[in-house]
């Protein structure tokens, strides 16, 4: 089959690779309708993040149709068009119990690579280095999705393919932003970043109670599908002296009730190898991704909600003592979308949620590094690139 | 081939050398940890010499020796096997004679009873497809399990291994028997976890052959990354009884051989 696949630092390339098999009882294979970028690809596609090797098949947000099932399948039948979560979930864990997904304990098959860093390890993912599984990932003809009676979401008639897409990744990301924040009628969300997930986030603040959301970027057309997409209000942190000031004058000197950071590590120079060279460079990163956050944390009111979605490393000069003496509580996560999905899709079905204003620009798989390449720029105001494998 | 014990001295020269070797061929998963380190290290040392007051200098200094650790290729084992139970202990032999002793010992919590995950361990299809990341495990008669470690030096390392403890549903301890380049002894043991945890379980192997290669050495002959041969046996049980399957990616589509990747 034909894949997108990860060659080297900023190096994509369109290759010719062996189909995906039936390995455990469990899987099905998916052939891919449609998969779509995400700002975390970013991370790896530059080298921030190591742990891929030359020929990945990268990609994590998909959805298709089944066209094979593993003997111990169940519920899933082949023809069944389904969304997928990006994170693999085994359903039967203490983490995906207590609806803690991309906390599965038995998805990872290379978790050892992660407790250096983070002292346990997290589920696996497709399409996103080794030391989250070493999946083979999505954007490519047909991909494995291992535990398909826990991971694979029926698609109701009436919703499309590109609704669904959405609701792999950067929907049910963004709509568990919003509802670690706790949000009461009446109270005023802020939102750093108007990419997918940050949009989602203001979408979801919304269908939660919200009475005020405030989307906060920098470029001029994720502001504008903010506004009238999903009826944020916007700042752009180009144009005003001091975002904590706006934010106090449209709190009446309050503060928001509750932050959400959905700034994803953006891309920075290029083709650094060497370990302590990449440091160097992730820490340039760090100060400029820790402002956003820094932000959100002097913003917040006081005794109020931080939610964190932006993908972080490991951070510096973390401002703890403003966490501590303003009271505030902090939630973060990687998505747990398996929680989500069945309410996500019936908001879709009710009309109340349509994620499709996110897919700005499509391609066939053959033209996806030039997708990236559009997004990773974020060129012709592309906020997704969307890939038809098929 | 009969290894004699060195003084302690002695053996760095040759781990140093291995290390060395090892170095050289990391791929960047390997590198993962080490590149952690220098993350850290470097950010450390940044902004402590950006700050240039004495808790700034500490934090340099802390910062620095990270950032010497991550860069570093050849270091000492126990730095790069950090967070992972290794203990080389020594036990006294004879007058003049000191035996590394080397104990793997991890423990996993998973859903289940003690009993139920007890009596799960004992079918004898379980050891083998839990091991199954460095031996196969086979019933040979006689209550006697057979292990076979592929490809050591071009020949697979064997042993039988009796059961000598068992206590249904808390412990089991197994040992090798008869001669073996490997002889070694292990336990597993099931306790009750709190609130709705389950059971935690622990599983501790000891390498100690008296006379045959020596700890360390001996430690060597299981491959790659001795040290976490517990720990992955403990996620293999557990993705086994919890998820009814031991995740994996093999084989993986890649543009690498042939199409496949493991
Ligand atoms: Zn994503
Ligand atoms: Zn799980």
């Amino acid at each position: 089959m034909r894949a997108l696949c990860w060659n080297g630092i900023n190096d994509l390339g369109v290759e010719t690779v062996g189909d995906p098999r039936i390995v455990n009882p469990r899987d099905v294979i998916l052939q891919v309708k449609m998969s779509t970028t995400c700002g975390s690809d970013l991370h790896f596609i530059d080298g921030y993040i190591p742990s891929m090797r030359k020929g990945d098949v990268i990609g994590h947000e998909f959805m298709g149709t089944v066209v094979e099932t593993g003997p111990e399948v169940k519920k899933v039948h082949v023809g069944d068009r389904v969304v997928v979560p990006s994170f693999i979930c085994c359903g039967s864990c203490w983490y995906c119990q207590h609806d803690l997904w991309s906390l599965c304990d038995n998805t990872n098959p290379k978790g050892e690579l992660q407790e250096p860093l983070f002292g346990y390890q997290t589920a696996g993912i497709y399409g996103y280095t080794h030391a989250f599984g070493g999946y083979a990932g999505a954007h490519a003809q047909f991909v494995r999705v291992p535990h398909a009676d826990t991971d694979c979401f029926q698609v109701p008639e009436g919703v499309t393919d590109e609704q669904a897409l959405f609701l792999s990744d950067a929907v049910p990301t963004g709509y568990m932003g919003a509802d670690f924040c706790g949000i009461q009628p009446g109270q005023t969300v802020a939102v750093w970043g108007c990419g997918g997930v940050g949009l989602m986030a203001q979408k979801a603040a919304f269908l939660l109670g919200a009475e005020r959301v405030v989307g906060i970027d920098r470029y001029p057309e994720r502001l504008k599908l903010a506004r009238e997409q999903v009826g944020a209000e916007t700042i752009s942190y180009e144009e005003v002296d001091s975002v904590l000031d706006v934010l106090k004058e449209l709190t009446g000197g309050r503060g928001p009730d509750a932050c959400i950071d959905a700034v994803g590590m953006e891309a920075h120079g290029t083709g650094v190898v060497a370990a302590v060279d990449r440091a160097r460079q992730a820490l340039h990163l760090q100060s400029d991704r820790g402002q956003a956050l820094r932000q959100a944390i002097l913003a917040c009111r006081k005794g109020g909600t931080l939610s964190v979605l932006g993908v972080y490393g490991v951070m510096d000069a973390f401002p703890m003592g403003v966490i501590m003496n303003k009271g505030l509580t902090v939630r973060s996560a990687q998505q747990h979308g398996q929680k989500y999905l069945p309410r996500l899709l019936e908001h879709v079905v009710k009309g109340e949620l349509d994620p499709s204003f996110l897919a700005t620009h499509r391609f066939s798989l053959e033209d996806a590094p030039r997708g990236y390449e559009l997004f990773k720029k974020k060129q012709d105001g592309c906020v997704r690139a969307v890939f038809l494998p098929n | 081939m009969r290894d004699t014990i060195q003084p302690p001295g002695a053996r760095l020269g040759d781990r140093g050398r291995r290390l060395l070797e090892r170095g050289r061929r990391f791929d960047s998963e390997a590198l993962l940890p080490q590149l952690a380190s220098a993350l850290v290290g470097g950010t450390l040392l940044t902004l402590g010499l950006r700050r240039g007051r004495l808790g700034g200098v500490a934090m340099a200094l802390a910062g620095g020796g990270l950032l010497f650790r991550g860069t570093r290729t050849d270091q000492e084992p126990h730095v790069r096997k950090h967070g992972v139970v290794v203990r080389t202990l020594r036990r006294q032999r004879g007058r003049d004679t000191t035996v590394e002793l080397t104990v793997l010992q991890r423990s996993i919590t998973l859903q289940g009873t003690p009993d139920a995950l007890y009596r799960r361990w004992r079918d004898p299809e379980t050891l083998n497809q839990v091991m199954g990341h460095f031996a196969e495990v086979t019933a040979s008669g006689d209550g006697l399990q057979h292990w076979k470690v592929p490809g050591v030096f071009g020949k697979a390392l064997e042993w039988d291994a009796e059961v000598v403890e068992e206590h249904p549903g808390e412990l089991l301890r197994w040992r090798s028997v008869g001669d073996t380049a490997l002889p070694n002894e292990g336990w597993v043991r099931f306790r009750r976890a709190p609130a709705d945890w389950g059971t935690s379980v622990t599983l501790r192997f000891v390498f100690d052959p008296p006379g045959g290669v020596v700890g360390e050495k001996a430690v060597k002959l299981l491959g790659a990354l001795p040290s976490l041969l517990a720990l992955k046996a403990l996620k293999r049980f557990k993705s086994l009884v919890e998820a009814g399957e031991i995740p994996t990616t093999r084989p993986n589509p890649a543009a690498r051989e042939g199409g496949y990747s493991s």
